[in-house]
């Protein structure tokens, strides 16, 4: 351990620690900078995180210090402070300031240190300042305007260091130096819009939020992408009922500070125009008043003979799938559904989010001709949650005839089989659990209205227990965590979910 | 003592065909190499050059003694770079020594890399410098046949190899870091420090990267003993020094003297005087990087590492710029802001930024559009780069841009006058070469 004096406020600190995390530490704020990333090599760069050790005639970069045992550090003197003045005004001379038009405004490491310890008045005349290229296309998602860059080389490092693809470069010197792709080099990785994260300026920025929506306006909620078994935990960015983007949530245990491209357009399918928005009943579009007597028509008063899961669906609502089945089997869906190529970072080949959670609960999945044979052998009513099995032929002809509801959230194979269509909410609709494919137990929250008359999953399945007689139809989401914590073993309270989730028995499965 | 008392480095300039093994052996070249590599261990080469107190001369002054000391004992893997990419303006003594007296340099890079054990060893010559790579490689090839470079030298068991390296013509890779990278075929730019290359150097592996004239020095060194070398200089600035002469003096040119000379006599003696019509105004002393001295404080200077500090200006690297009085002070430094400007990699913001921002304010105030305030806006500029960057490219654009407005503030103030400036008659047209 080393103990310095930050400020005048003695910190104790491992060896080996970074002078910058110390100060962050002692100060409670990290101090000003762009080119330091924690997950990422220190590249020195931008100069700003001066500060003055005594005993050292000259003020040094906090990143590129280690601490050492006495030091005595001062961060925010007139020598320091004036020092990282001048040094943002450096970054500022040659920078077009056409923060009207850029999407970065708000959460613009700029605009935010110009506030903090900026604000004095420009001497750069507007004629005088390096003009270099804007809104240039470098890849599928990302776009990039040379004048607002700040060269911190984040997003050259990120491209070197973490996805090892190395698009990203520096070209020329000086003040014409500038970040680009090599002649013919496309940022193309599963990874690039990574890159649009870490830009603290609005020189790299997504194509698909680019003018979609000031930043201030948008409200966030938390939850876990669904695109693959991974789990990344991730930040919702939403307003008036319509997802904007989605931005990866630091969890050191399960993605870091990264998600993959596929994962942050999953998004997308929430507002698809194939969203199911009302109950239908033989085809027909009806209200939820008449989905009671609909569904008891179809004889599931005596309770289904066969539940179709998907791991779609959140682990309450494959749980009171069970509770609802009673002694009737409760199948997992297809084996080989959903499934696609793995990367070496966090890209999972499983494309469900909760594969996890079907096995967790004894819920077993099959083959498409197992599964027809499952279905074919069932007597009585269908309750297919979530998932289109019918896509498979086998599948879809065991079913054809059968007396169906489906509960789900796009026009699909299966629902054009269904008598009865019920609309469900996706994941960013509702809360619930997904199981990554480690095991662990991530609860995702609500961050938008639900699409139509949509319903949460599990008023749904309460409902359809009501018809059954059931007595023990959950009244909350609460509820059904209750039941659900001893049945999967937890010791952890399925209500007091930690922020970064967590593995049953701490083991990974 | 006459002058060619004192010629360590430079006594065979003159000698015909001296780059030749043959008449460089003839001279007695190569007995210090034979006397380092059969009878003194590494660290008594070491402790000798650091007794002479033999400071780097490309421009830090850092003592060469010293800086191999830093080399991590046993180091399994060591590198030495003979840094010869003299780019710094006004200094040109580099190539001479390599042009007239490569083996002289050699020996000297063989008895270095001896001392800190190094098995491989590049010679990085500045890109413009393009026969000086072909002659070199020439000397390079004859030390190989004659069994001065490879394995098993001179029969004592010690492998080395020289790479001649020709650098693309940047200045910044001659930052010893910078230099490294250069080499390693990255980006030429300066790496931050800590570490510092004597650790973690070329493929992170511990190297010592040292100025020609340093290395140069060696031999005589090791032949002579490090109280022969003392007896040149002063206390702290041992030796001989290479000093490069430009500029209307009547005698520009190589010259070395031995640390401590007053300049009056080296530029009454040996430079005599300025040429026919000329008056000296000021000189730069080190290079383009140091402050400038007007003539009435040079004239009482001496020509060593402290007494130039003491003025308030730097040996650096002994590119001495003699400016006469009919030289425009603000076009010299537009000049020179142009150089920064062009040369600084772009890596560290300050610089990056700093180097345009002096360059484009010289400029508006030549092309006769200035204000007061940006001669203000000039120091301001200077403060935000001083000292706040990796590598000391900004503070030697800083200095001279500090000390020309410090020295010759009314030629700044004159262009902001509204009536047409008096004073010299620029050579070139106001405001339009870069």
């Amino acid at each position: 351990m080393a103990k310095l004096t930050i400020d005048g406020k003695e910190i104790e600190v491992p060896d080996g620690t970074s002078l910058f995390d110390a100060c962050r530490d002692a100060r409670g704020e990290a101090l000003p900078h762009f080119c330091y990333h924690p997950d990422l090599s220190i590249a020195g760069v931008c100069r700003l995180c001066q500060v003055e050790v005594e005993g050292m005639p000259k003020l040094t970069i906090a990143c590129n210090t280690g601490v050492r045992d006495g030091m005595v550090v001062h961060t925010r003197n007139e020598r320091v402070t004036k020092a990282s003045t001048q040094i943002l005004e450096m970054h500022l001379i040659n920078h077009p300031v056409d923060c009207p038009i850029c999407d970065q405004a708000g959460e613009c490491g700029l605009q935010n240190q110009y506030m903090n310890h900026g604000l004095y008045e420009s001497k750069v005349e507007m004629d005088d300042k390096v003009n270099k290229a804007k809104a240039q296309v470098i890849g599928p998602h990302v776009i990039l305007d040379k004048e607002r860059c700040v060269l911190c080389t984040r997003c050259v490092r990120f491209c070197d260091e973490v996805t090892g693809t190395g698009e990203m470069g520096i070209f020329n010197r000086g003040n014409r130096a500038e970040i680009g792709t090599a002649p013919g080099v496309e940022l193309d990785n599963n990874y690039s819009m990574n890159t649009v994260d870490i830009c603290p300026v609005g020189a790299l920025t997504g194509r698909d939020f680019r003018f979609q929506k000031r930043v201030w306006m948008l409200k966030a909620a938390t939850s876990i992408c669904p695109g693959c078994a991974t789990g990344c935990n991730i930040r919702i960015d939403h307003e008036a009922g319509r997802i904007y983007r989605l931005k990866p949530r630091f969890n050191p245990e399960v993605n870091g500070r990264w998600m993959c491209d596929k994962g942050r357009i999953t998004y997308k399918a929430v507002h698809e125009d194939s969203r199911l928005g009302d109950p239908k009943v033989a085809g027909q579009p009806g209200n939820w008043a008449a989905v009671p007597g609909a569904v008891a028509d179809l004889g599931a008063k005596d309770g289904f003979g066969l539940i179709i899961a998907s791991p779609h669906q959140s682990l309450e609502e494959m749980y009171l799938l069970k509770t609802l089945a009673g002694t009737a089997p409760v199948h997992g869906g297809l084996t080989g559904a959903d499934l696609g190529d793995k990367d070496k970072l966090l890209l999972d080949a499983d494309r469900t989010p909760n594969r996890k959670g079907l096995g967790l609960l004894g819920i077993e999945q099959g083959e498409g001709a197992a599964l027809a044979a499952v279905i074919k052998s069932a007597a009585g009513p269908i309750l297919i949650h979530g998932g289109d099995p019918a896509a498979d032929p086998a599948v879809a002809e065991a079913l054809s005839g059968r007396d169906i509801v489906y509960i789900g959230t796009h026009e699909n194979a299966t629902a054009g089989l269904a008598a009865v269509v019920l609309p469900g909410a996706m994941w960013a609709e509702k809360t619930g659990i997904f199981v990554n494919r480690d095991g662990r137990l991530q609860e995702f929250r609500q961050g938008v209205a639900r699409h139509g008359s949509a319903r949460e999953d599990w008023r749904i399945l309460a409902e359809l227990m009501s018809v059954g007689g059931l007595e023990d139809a959950p009244g909350s989401l609460k509820a059904a965590r209750t039941g659900l914590t001893p049945a999967i073993g937890s010791d952890t309270d399925l209500n007091k979910i930690p922020e970064r989730g967590f593995v049953p028995g701490g083991e990974v499965r | 003592m006459s002058s060619s008392d004192y010629k360590i480095l430079s006594a065979r300039f003159d000698r015909q065909d001296g780059h030749l093994l043959s008449v460089y052996e003839a001279d007695g070249g190569y007995k210090a190499l034979r006397m380092a590599l059969t009878s003194l261990k590494p660290e008594e080469i070491r402790d000798v050059v650091k007794e002479s107190g033999l400071r780097g001369r490309g421009g830090a002054g850092f003592p060469t003694g010293v800086k191999w000391g830093f080399v991590p004992e046993g180091s399994p893997e060591v590198y030495f770079f003979v840094n010869a990419d003299e780019s710094e303006p006004g200094t040109f003594k580099d190539r001479y020594l390599l042009d007239y007296d490569p083996h002289q340099t050699l020996e000297g890079t063989i008895i270095s890399c001896f001392a800190v054990q190094a098995k491989l060893a590049f010679i990085y010559i500045r890109g413009e410098f393009g026969w000086l790579v072909d002659r070199v490689q020439a000397a390079v090839d004859e030390a190989y046949a004659a069994g001065y470079l490879g394995k098993n030298i001179l029969g004592t068991g010690y492998d080395l190899d020289v790479i001649v390296h020709k650098g693309a013509g940047a200045y910044i890779c001659g930052e010893e870091t910078g230099l490294i990278n250069s080499v390693e075929g990255v980006k030429g730019q300066p790496r931050i420090k800590p570490p510092f290359p004597a650790v973690a150097g070329f493929l992170d592996k511990p190297t010592i990267v040292n100025n020609v004239e340093s290395v140069a020095s060696v031999p005589w060194i090791i032949n002579n003993g490090a109280e022969a070398y003392k007896k040149y200089g002063t206390e702290k600035s041992c030796g001989t020094k290479l000093w490069s002469v430009s500029g209307p003096v009547k005698n520009p040119g190589v010259y070395e003297i031995p640390l401590g000379m007053p300049f009056r006599e080296f530029f009454h003696d040996y430079l005599g005087g300025m040429a026919e019509g000329e008056e000296l105004k000021a000189v730069i002393v080190g290079g383009s990087s140091v402050p400038v001295l007007p003539a009435s404080e040079i004239m009482n200077c001496n020509l060593d590492y402290e007494s130039l500090m003491n003025a308030g200006t730097m040996l650096g690297s002994g590119g001495m710029i003699v400016i006469p009085e009919s030289s425009d002070m603000v076009e010299l430094i537009q000049v020179l802001m142009h150089f920064y400007f062009d040369e600084s990699c772009g890596q560290c913001t300050p610089c990056r930024e700093g180097t345009g921002w002096l360059h484009k304010i010289v400029k508006k105030l030549r092309r006769g559009e200035g204000t007061a305030a940006d001669i203000d806006l000039l120091e301001h500029v200077c403060n935000g780069m001083a000292g706040l960057t990796i590598c000391p490219l900004s503070d030697a654009a800083v200095m001279p841009m500090r000390s020309f407005i410090d020295k010759f503030r009314p030629e700044f103030e004159a262009l902001i006058q509204e009536t047409a400036p008096v004073g010299p008659v620029s050579r070139w047209p106001r405001g339009e070469q870069e």
